[in-house]
């Protein structure tokens, strides 16, 4: 890619957040991964939800994640990304399982993107998006 | 089980080329093909009470055209009495055909046009259709910030599926294979020269284990057809269609979401739809299986039935999928050949399974098809949709 291309490359998109949902980024920002937890059935939940999409409750908490999981499966984005992550590639993009049952989309970094493997375990890692935004991704898990 | 098996039929189809036709507005599209299967079911113009336009992706404005009666007046359809869309993305096919009959089985409507047109391939630049893809049906708020595409959503699914089947990256390139050859017979396809394995994957990478031949490309298109009741569909010219039985599974919004991309909700589709037929996976002739990327024809027709998981892959190698083979599948050339029109992919996989079974699929015609199957998908795979149709009452 010429610098050309590289100065006009569009600005990264940012979460388009739905109001509940804000304390999660205003954790996220203090590098914090916290997820919903419903009182009722005792269920995490992830993405956040106005009420538990298991038993309908209207008693989700939110709580601390471990930050740990596996990866379920991935992929390296090596041409053709979207116009703002062209200047990132290779990135990895990957089904993240956490310890508590949920699954998020994140990315994998910290290491080659061709070291990572399905089921390998991770833990999670926040690189700041702006001043606004910082997103939880996950790096290969501390032996 | 629903009412709808053997009651309403598809007695007419229309389909101009998938190509890139810069010179043309999306809406020639629209009425070439309306008008086509208007002629094609032996209808006059004002036989049609329904029209059901469904969605376009290339521009927000066509598609609110499309939505507040243009077809109807560029066409003079004098007896319309509703015109509204039927729109989920790739599974518009399927979901459209099941409201079409509900409606004409219900007597809310007598003759039912269908309609899709699209111009993916030329009112969209080839960055901006990736663009166009980074958003459309990905969540905003968890996903597209990652870097989320459709490339990475497919890739997604096939990582995982190599992983827990063993399938190989050949077996997956032979599933573009065994579709360009059906491609090669249709004058309707965009790309009709041979490929083969190796070029496959000597392509590009896009996103691992994903390449640029593993991946649909962009056109401009668009297809019709008519839906009436069974007794009417007796008196027309073309061999009814009857539906046999559909079903479908909603199983997700946001993609990483799917607590299995290898298997997604087809298994319980395929079951419902085949019991609702009264047919096996073995009866099926002809299988039109949505093809966007190599891995969802395969899980597809594993999960629906038609093999053990995990086989597919060696299936399409070994050529029983090709014309002449023992299970012809996605016989128009799927997405990966005869090209992805938005909406219309799957559109163009129930014309085709359609076309199949009036026995007017010329140099592809399957001998004495009398059963096939159609999936259909939208969005991220947001949900699995299966049709069965036939030319008997089984």
């Amino acid at each position: 890619m010429d610098k050309r291309e590289q100065s006009t490359a569009p600005a990264k998109p940012i979460p388009v957040v739905n109001t509940w949902a804000q304390p999660f980024w205003d954790a996220a920002r203090e590098e914090c991964l916290i997820i919903q937890k419903c009182s009722e059935c005792g269920k995490h939940v992830f993405y956040p939800r106005i009420a538990c999409p298991h038993c309908s409750a209207d008693s989700l908490e939110w709580v601390e994640a471990s930050g740990k999981g596996t990866v379920y499966s991935y992929t390296v984005v090596e041409s053709n990304a979207p116009s703002s992550f062209l200047q990132d590639m290779p990135y990895v993009v990957a089904v993240i399982r956490l310890e508590e049952g949920v699954q998020m989309l994140s990315n994998v970094i910290g290491c080659n993107p061709h070291d990572v493997e399905c089921d390998m375990p991770v833990e999670v890692a926040f690189e700041e998006l702006d001043d606004e935004f910082t997103l939880p991704k996950f790096k290969p898990a501390a032996a | 089980m629903s009412n709808l098996r053997g009651n309403v039929a598809i007695v007419g189809i229309g389909e101009v080329p998938t190509g890139r036709f810069a010179e043309q507005g999306a809406i020639s599209f629209a009425l070439e093909s309306a008008r086509m299967a208007i002629a094609d079911a032996g209808m006059n113009k004002d036989d049609i009470d329904y029209v059901i336009p469904t969605g376009a992706l290339f521009s927000g404005p066509f598609s609110t055209e499309l939505v507040t009666g243009r077809i109807v007046e560029e066409l003079g359809l004098r007896n319309v009495r509703k015109n509204i869309q039927v729109f989920s993305g790739g599974s518009s096919s399927s979901n459209a055909l099941q409201i079409a009959g509900a409606l004409v089985y219900a007597g809310l409507a007598r003759n039912v046009l269908f309609v899709h047109a699209d111009k993916l391939g030329t009112g969209v630049t080839s960055q901006g259709g990736i663009d166009l893809f980074s958003t459309a049906g990905i969540s905003s708020e968890w996903e597209v910030p990652y870097g989320q595409h459709y490339s990475t959503v497919a890739a997604l699914a096939t990582t995982r599926y190599k992983y827990e089947t063993g399938c190989t990256d050949e077996q997956l390139s032979a599933v573009c294979v065994s579709n360009r050859k059906w491609a090669e017979l249709n004058p309707n396809a965009f790309f009709r020269k041979p490929l083969t394995i190796d070029e496959v994957m000597a392509s590009k990478m896009l996103s691992t284990p994903l390449r640029a031949k593993h991946s649909n490309m962009l056109f401009d298109g668009g297809g019709a057809f008519i839906v009436t009741s069974a007794d009417r569909a007796r008196d027309l010219p073309n061999k009814p269609v009857y539906i046999l039985g559909e079903s479908g599974v909603v199983s997700h919004f946001v993609y990483s979401q799917e607590p299995d991309l290898t298997r997604f909700g087809w298994a319980q589709a395929g079951r419902e739809a085949f019991e609702e037929a009264r047919l096996t996976p073995q009866d099926i002739d002809v299988a039109e299986i949505y093809d966007s990327y190599p891995i969802y024809q395969l899980l597809t027709f594993e999960e629906i039935g038609l093999c053990e998981r995990g086989a597919a892959g060696e299936i399409f190698l070994s050529g029983d999928t090709c014309p002449g083979g023992r299970i012809p599948t996605t016989t128009d050339g799927g997405m990966l050949s005869k090209g992805h029109i938005g909406a219309g992919g799957s559109v163009s996989l129930l014309i085709e399974a359609t076309r199949q079974l009036m026995g007017k699929a010329g140099e592809r015609q399957v001998p004495d098809a009398r059963f096939a199957v159609e999936t259909a998908t939208g969005g991220t795979y947001f949900d699995a949709q299966v049709t069965i149709l036939g030319t008997e009452i089984p």
